[in-house]
């Protein structure tokens, strides 16, 4: 399979870049010094449309498919991974009502996310269950016709902002449900409601303008109405959200590499020393042509690995993986060595790839660690014999 | 003998043929000298004594001049008004070549003419030669960056003729003005002026100044236009500006130099805060002399001006002009 | 309202070519003539408040619909393109020819077209058009309105010396420019709605035109000669402080007899 744009994602991956490098990139630095979730950004994305790339156009969406959300989220990730964030999770939290909801769910809570009006979260992860997803805590036990739900969750991106969150609980405690992976479901918990907080938001090495919260639910019932998918469907709602927003942070990360690259060859061309520009010197010439390089392969990984989702091939679990696998990997290489070619000035804040270093490094961490990514290829390598 | 060269002589608003009438009268006469035939020009205009005082003043280019008078044409859109009556008139006398100056005035009549007569228009004359009994055409393409001789492939054409195809110059002695009353047989629908609407003080035209000092984004706003109207004025040229400048709404279209704007040719083009992007610098870069003043040393007019100052316009243009002005002096 | 605007796709500013027989070569990229987004802001902003919708029509090659996805994602709502091989070199008198044929087998209230480029088609076109389908022109328009009582349309004809207002009634062809106002930006909307838009493909066959009144065969004028404009020298670049700068400025000026 090759990937060639066509003529409208060219037009709109263009378009999103020319927002991006116009609104979005002067506010980077502040969002990143203040710590404060850039509420303007979600206001501007908002009103271009951009959070209504993922979901139907019959709920007010633009039905973008996950090459054109990528796109987007890898043109605004180039000059601010927080706002790109925002994009990623807007899909994110819809991901479980895309795959699983009725149809009178996704009418009645995608309009408002189309719209930028509600912001989403995803909580699935735990203080004692990250990597081990299965091992979640938080309970969800009927009380007559409602839910109610107990326990906490820990690192939930804008779990702090979002409107509503996606929730994954344990509803049975059977240990053949466990093992059968049907022991989790899925709840809509809306932000107000009773019994339902958040808690604690992390101070973080990077994307500091994105809100990393503990979240609480102290007896917060909902009602079944709410449950996403069937009983004991969560485990499996959880993994095939994953395997379609992986290819989001993969855009995120190479976005933040692409963004880099482009500051450290503009300072390479006009730093000079020893009587030349930097860029000169083959040293730093080579590890400009290995950034690029590995940014292009990674892009290109994504973009295959997006058309292989999209067409429901049996490895999408395998394509997924790998892109964010490659992503994370080449965004941390690239960040480290864009410092590096700016040498002193790479590290001081005057310059944003310190910034975009830090910020590179939760793409090897979230949406599973790459640790977990390649245990997810290595697993299929083994059982396709390559 | 080929048909006789026509030039289509367009008024200004007191009455009088336009400098490019002019231009395009003398160029019908030298065209029709060469080839061996006549020349004549056309005054279409509404009452008699208009056209008649027009006729006379033309006549001093052109050794016949034929006057129409279009009543009609009071109080409406000019062209179609008055191409019935000059299609009539073409199709009576048959000549070969018939030159409209390329104003907008012009180009609207020689479009509608063109549609009634059904002939082959030759556009963007910038030079008019005869060669091997037919005119050749030369056109700037591309804003300038090529030349192009073209010849027509049919007898009986018109061609639109570009500001400063020639020097307007009278003949030696004055013709002979007829007026003619041609049988319209065609009409096309009438276009009323509801009203005029006069603009506030008109700036001196760029269209054939000598000297153009232009300024771009990098003058700021509206105030910063002073200094470049200072120096325009000490050295005796015309105010021009790119696009964005006009639609920032710092100065009139009118002043626009580049692809949607004018293309102009003066001696010097001073270009002050212009950064050179393609769009303007096909409206200016066949000019005789290109100063660039700019603070940004790799901006793209550096590529293609004669000198290049850099820093900041605010210091060097009020400096020029006072240095100017005290070599005046 | 139903408007037509018409596009006239043109060589990328700054990367035409003519080809080896003298023609513009238009299998580069191609884009909107300039001022045809102005025209066709100010027609969808026409339909925005008063009802209606806006036709995109271009003749050109294939790569020509490049110019008509763009209109379409800024909001129109569809659009016809002509396009035939033998079409190739034609001149202003067949593009008006073939236009006008375009025209007649659409319906509507107004057709707009943006003022040709300086080293466009010279201007000509849009009267063309006019006359040849009996319909009312008004050019050079920087502000276009319906007359008070919907059945006209007002249109501010600009001069050296003012405007114009000039009025005709419906159905007219009008001619804009520039000062109409900014294109809008395609939204993201608007891309995205663009691709369920119909682009409906019109022949010379379709049109009832014979290829060979068309075309390079039947222009009006060949081409025999093309040449550069002699090259500039490289620029002399001055940095010194501003009097001194100045100084050398007026040098150079008197040196070039300028002042």
């Amino acid at each position: 399979m090759t990937v060639r744009l066509t003529p409208d994602q060219v037009a709109l991956r263009d378009a999103v870049r020319e927002l991006a490098d116009g609104r979005i990139a002067p506010r980077a630095a502040e969002i990143d010094t203040s710590g404060e979730f850039p509420w303007d950004v979600v206001k501007l994305l908002a009103e271009h449309d951009v959070l209504a790339l993922p979901f139907p156009v019959e709920d007010g969406g633009l039905g973008g498919d996950l090459l054109t959300v990528c796109l987007a989220i890898e043109q605004i990730s180039r000059v601010c991974a927080t706002s790109g964030l925002i994009l990623a999770i807007q899909e994110l939290g819809s991901l479980p009502l895309m795959l699983a909801g009725t149809p009178e769910q996704r009418h009645r809570w995608f309009p408002d996310m189309a719209a930028g009006r509600t912001l989403p979260a995803f909580a699935l992860t735990e203080a004692g269950a990250g990597s081990d997803v299965a091992d979640i805590r938080t309970s969800a036990t009927l009380d007559g016709d409602l839910w109610r739900l107990d326990g906490a969750k820990r690192f939930i991106t804008q779990g702090s902002v979002a409107n509503l969150v996606a929730v994954f609980a344990r509803t049975d405690d059977a240990p053949e449900a466990r093992r059968a992976h049907r022991h989790l479901s899925c709840f809509i918990v809306e932000r107000d409601t009773p019994g339902f907080s958040a808690g604690k938001v992390e101070h973080k090495m990077g994307i500091r303008g994105s809100p990393t919260a503990e979240l609480h639910f102290d007896g917060a019932r909902v009602p079944d109405a709410n449950r996403v998918g069937e009983v004991g469907e969560g485990f499996s709602i959880a993994m095939r959200t994953l395997d379609r927003s992986r290819p989001g942070i993969a855009a995120q990360a190479v976005g933040i590499a692409q963004g880099a690259t482009e500051v450290a060859a503009k300072y390479a061309a006009e730093r000079r020393q020893f009587g030349r520009p930097i860029g000169d010197h083959q040293m730093i010439t080579a590890m400009l042509a290995d950034m690029a390089t590995r940014t292009e392969a990674a892009r290109q990984l994504l973009y295959t690995a997006c058309g292989e989702v999209t067409a429901g091939s049996p490895t999408a679990s395998r394509w997924s993986a790998m892109c964010k696998l490659m992503a994370g990997d080449t965004a941390m290489a690239v960040t480290t060595d864009a410092v590096q070619v700016l040498g002193g000035y790479g590290y001081v804040t005057d310059y944003p790839v310190e910034r975009m270093m830090r910020d590179a490094k939760i793409t090897q961490l979230y949406e599973g660690t790459q640790q977990i990514q390649r245990l997810v290829v290595g697993r299929d390598v083994l059982a396709r014999g390559g | 003998m080929p048909g006789a060269i026509w030039a289509i002589a367009e008024l200004d608003d007191d009455g009088q043929p336009t400098r490019l009438a002019q231009e395009v009268a003398t160029l019908a006469r030298g065209l029709a000298g060469t080839a061996g035939t006549d020349a004549a020009g056309v005054v279409l205009g509404a009452g008699e004594a208009t056209v008649q005082a027009a006729g006379t003043a033309l006549a001093a280019y052109l050794p016949v001049v034929l006057t129409v008078d279009v009543p009609a044409a009071a109080g409406h859109a000019t062209a179609a008004a008055f191409a019935p009556a000059l299609a009539a008139l073409v199709l009576d006398r048959k000549p070969a070549a018939v030159l409209v100056g390329a104003s907008p005035d012009g180009k609207d009549l020689a479009g509608a003419l063109a549609a009634l007569l059904d002939r082959v228009v030759l556009v963007n004359a910038a030079a008019v030669r005869w060669t091997d009994g037919a005119p050749r055409v030369e056109m700037s393409t591309f804003g300038g960056r090529l030349v192009t001789q073209s010849l027509p492939t049919v007898d009986e054409v018109l061609i639109l003729v570009r500001p400063g195809s020639t020097t307007a110059e009278p003949a030696a002695r004055p013709g002979v003005v007829t007026a003619v009353t041609p049988a319209v047989t065609d009409a096309l629908p009438l276009v009323r002026v509801v009203e005029r609407v006069a603009a506030e003080a008109a700036a001196a035209s760029i269209d054939d100044a000598r000297i153009i000092v232009a300024g771009g984004r990098g003058v700021g706003g509206p105030d910063g236009f002073g200094v470049i109207r200072d120096l325009a004025d000490a050295l005796g040229g015309a105010v021009g500006a790119t696009r964005a400048v006009v639609d920032a709404g710092w100065i009139a279209y009118s002043q626009q130099i580049g692809q949607t704007g004018k293309i102009v040719k003066p001696a010097l083009y001073m270009a002050v805060g212009i950064s050179g992007a393609i769009q303007h610098k096909v409206g200016m870069q066949t000019s005789g002399t290109i100063v660039a003043i700019n603070r940004d040393p790799d901006a793209p007019i550096v590529e293609f001006a004669d000198l290049v100052v850099i820093g900041d316009l605010f210091e060097i243009v009020p400096r020029l002009t006072a240095a100017l002005r005290a070599r005046q002096a | 309202m139903r408007i037509v605007v018409l596009v006239k796709a043109v060589p990328i500013v700054g990367n035409e070519r003519l080809g080896d027989d003298h023609r513009v070569d238009r299998a580069g990229g191609l884009e909107a003539n300039g001022n045809d987004e102005y025209t066709l802001e100010a027609a969808l902003k026409l339909t925005e408040a008063h009802g209606g919708d806006v036709t995109l029509l271009t003749m050109g090659p294939p790569p020509a619909a490049e110019a008509l996805r763009k209109g379409l994602a800024m909001g129109a709502a569809r659009a016809v393109h002509v396009s035939d091989p033998a079409l190739a070199g034609s001149d202003a008198r067949a593009t008006a020819t073939v236009l006008a044929a375009a025209l007649r087998r659409l319906e509507y209230d107004l057709v707009f077209v943006g003022a040709d480029t300086s080293d466009g088609l010279g201007g000509v076109i849009a009267p063309w058009l006019a006359a040849l389908l009996g319909l009312p022109y008004l050019s050079y328009g920087s502000r276009i309105e319906p007359g008070p009582d919907g059945t006209t349309i007002q249109v501010r004809r600009l001069g050296a010396r003012g405007y114009d207002l000039l009025e005709a009634p419906l159905p007219a062809l009008v001619m804009g420019t520039q000062v109409l106002g900014e294109p809008r930006y395609p939204s993201l909307r608007g891309i995205m709605q663009a691709r369920s838009k119909e682009i409906a493909g019109w022949s010379l066959a379709d049109l009832g035109i014979a290829p060979e009144t068309v075309g390079a065969g039947a222009a009006g004028s060949r081409v025999t000669s093309t040449a550069l404009p002699p090259p500039r020298a490289g620029a002399t670049i001055v940095r010194d402080a501003p009097d001194a700068a100045v100084a050398q400025v007026v040098d150079f000026l008197a040196a070039r007899r300028l002042i």
